[in-house]
């Protein structure tokens, strides 16, 4: 019997959740696009479907079963929640916030940890909040109301973290430097954690073991590494920010890497560290900002691949320019908008695009 | 009018709003904790007799009181049996009181608790801290500032009132004659200086009650109110 396990039947109006998961890896990250139901997933493991008639079993104890008749209610699920907004106590000091928790932590419940350090002073520590302490939570920065959210939860002597999205609301410095700190705690604290994400590199980083939820279903369930670039997860390159997905057949291997070539013969490089018979098929997954543009032949460079290609469209997006272009394959590279402007890119003007081996993931 | 009577009623008046505003609080937040959480078939209704005690005139709540507090009333054997006299005592001015300013608490509160994001109650369990010790450190001071609000309008309601009060309390002087009632009695025997006096001690009160609101509860909004909260 696994350690952790999840069975329930969740159902809205307008929506559907089916689970069904068994699991023994410490770290299990929940994957899909917003709106896939991973933060049903949360409520049910917290106990908030009790309509769902969920099994849910968490580091080795069993918390609802619906053949035992077994409910646990929220405050003695054990569950060191961080929500995605994480929902600080405001009219609390960052010490407070910390300690709201702690009294259960006196409990009789084994204290996690090192060693006899109670586990408020290994959160302050590990999470370096010393520093804070006194603030009031509207004082402090984003990251920081991150690692507070953090640490109130482990301070409660959790059986298990509850984390939800814990980057996605950082700008890409923050999560930076939040990233260390969620290692440590991951690192340190032997806690089995339940891990929310949408960024598949986040996803790799921190997970021993993936499941894809996508509309509700379970679409792919195993290592990271494995079920991130399965076929089942194709259908969501675009959600998960791989805008660019090409089929190639190997040419030639060499010691660390290979030559495929498309159907629309665009010859490529791609890493490859254990060696493949020619012919077989690659699906290649690229993101759309790892594809740089350049008006001229770039010289000497490191990038192993340098395509020619013709501006077809472009495509205004939030956060840039999308460029849609010809290179014998149709794909899409994103830019800034000065980008764009500076390099004066419009329908028909030819292009190089530089493109790193490193860049192209191979999916299946 | 001597300087006594005027003390003892202004006294009266106060211990009457006192307790009234005391006794109907813990219903207050129980009913609009309620109110503000959950939805249950016949909430309308519910909310709807709640208003009554405001919309009705206060005489008729007076009657209502008289019913259910009088030994003739349907509950009077159970006066009786606890050997209690309710009506003509100050208690039954109380009582008049707490209802009457019992919605004005009700809708206070309930808004108050409302305010509060109810996430921040589910993070609180999650912690291992039980409902009521969440209500206590989370929903509570989180709701403050409207309860006191709610507090000091059922106060300042419970210090003028004077229907209902007259019908289930009578004027009696010394036991029952809160200042509105005073003044009532003073205008019947044509004593208007003395009339006169009562107003201005009921002016007192009621402004001071109401600069207390203004100045505490319009304080710069506190730290609690800032993003997130």
């Amino acid at each position: 019997m696994s350690a952790n396990a999840i069975r329930a039947r969740v159902t809205r109006r307008s929506f559907q959740l089916e689970l069904d998961l068994a699991w023994d890896e410490r770290v299990l990250v929940v994957f899909g696009p917003s709106g896939a139901g991973k933060s049903t997933l949360f409520e049910v493991v917290l106990g908030l479907h009790p309509d769902a008639r969920p099994l849910v079993r968490i580091g080795g104890t069993l918390l609802d079963d619906p053949d035992l008749r077994r409910r646990t209610p929220l405050e003695r699920r054990g569950l060191g929640w961080v929500p995605q907004d994480m929902l600080l106590f405001p009219h609390l000091t960052v010490k407070e916030n910390l300690r709201f928790g702690v009294a259960r932590s006196s409990g009789s419940r084994p204290l996690m940890g090192s060693g006899s350090q109670p586990l408020l002073e290994t959160a302050i520590e590990v999470l370096e909040l010393g520093p804070l302490l006194a603030r009031r939570v509207d004082e402090i920065s984003g990251g920081e109301r991150q690692r507070v959210a953090m640490g109130r939860a482990l301070a409660s002597a959790p059986r298990a973290l509850l984390l939800d999205e814990p980057l996605a609301s950082l700008d890409l410095a923050l999560r930076a430097r939040v990233l260390p700190y969620l290692l440590r705690v991951r690192d340190e604290l032997d806690l089995p954690i339940l891990y929310i994400t949408h960024d598949p590199d986040e996803a790799m980083i921190v997970g021993d073991r993936a499941v894809v939820i996508d509309a509700g279903r379970v679409v792919a369930d195993g290592p990271p590494a494995r079920v991130l670039w399965s076929r089942a997860v194709l259908p969501l390159s675009e959600a998960l920010g791989l805008e660019n997905v090409l089929e190639a057949r190997v040419l030639e291997t060499a010691t660390d890497h290979l030559i495929a070539r498309t159907p629309g013969g665009l010859r490529l490089t791609v890493p490859c560290p254990t060696p493949l018979a020619p012919q077989h098929t690659l699906r290649l997954g690229l993101r759309a900002q790892d594809i740089l543009i350049a008006a001229d032949p770039p010289g000497r460079i490191s990038a192993r691949n340098v395509l020619d290609a013709r501006v077809v469209t472009l495509e205004t997006a939030t956060d840039g320019v999308l460029v849609h272009v010809d290179a014998g394959e149709p794909l899409v590279a994103k830019i800034t908008r000065a980008a764009a402007d500076a390099l004066e890119l419009a329908p028909g003007a030819r292009v190089h695009l530089v493109i790193k081996s490193q860049a192209l993931r191979r999916l299946a | 009018m001597s300087r006594a009577e005027l003390l003892s009623m202004t006294g009266l008046t106060l211990q009457v709003a006192l307790v009234a505003t005391a006794f109907a609080l813990p219903f207050a937040l129980a009913l609009a904790y309620t109110l503000a959480r959950r939805d249950f078939p016949g909430k309308p209704l519910v909310q709807a007799l709640l208003a009554l005690p405001m919309v009705l005139p206060p005489v008729a709540v007076g009657i209502a009181l008289l019913l259910a507090l009088g030994r003739r009333g349907p509950l009077g054997p159970l006066w009786s049996l606890l050997d209690v006299e309710l009506v003509f005592s100050w208690w039954a001015a109380a009582i008049a009181a707490a209802i009457v300013g019992f919605p004005l608490l009700v809708r206070a509160c309930e808004q108050a608790f409302a305010d509060v994001d109810p996430r921040l109650e589910r993070v609180s369990r999650s912690l291992g801290v039980g409902r009521w010790q969440t209500f206590w450190r989370v929903t509570l001071p989180l709701a403050r500032r409207g309860v006191l609000y709610g507090v000091v309008l059922a106060f300042s309601r419970a210090l003028g009132e004077f229907g209902a009060t007259a019908i289930v309390a009578g004027i009696l002087p010394g036991r029952t004659e809160t200042l509105a009632l005073g003044i009532y009695s003073r205008v019947q025997l044509g004593d208007d200086a003395g009339a006169l006096t009562l107003c201005g001690a009921s002016f007192v009160l009621a402004l001071s009650a109401m600069l207390v609101a203004e100045t505490w509860l319009r304080r710069p909004r506190r730290r609690f109110e800032g993003p997130g909260a």
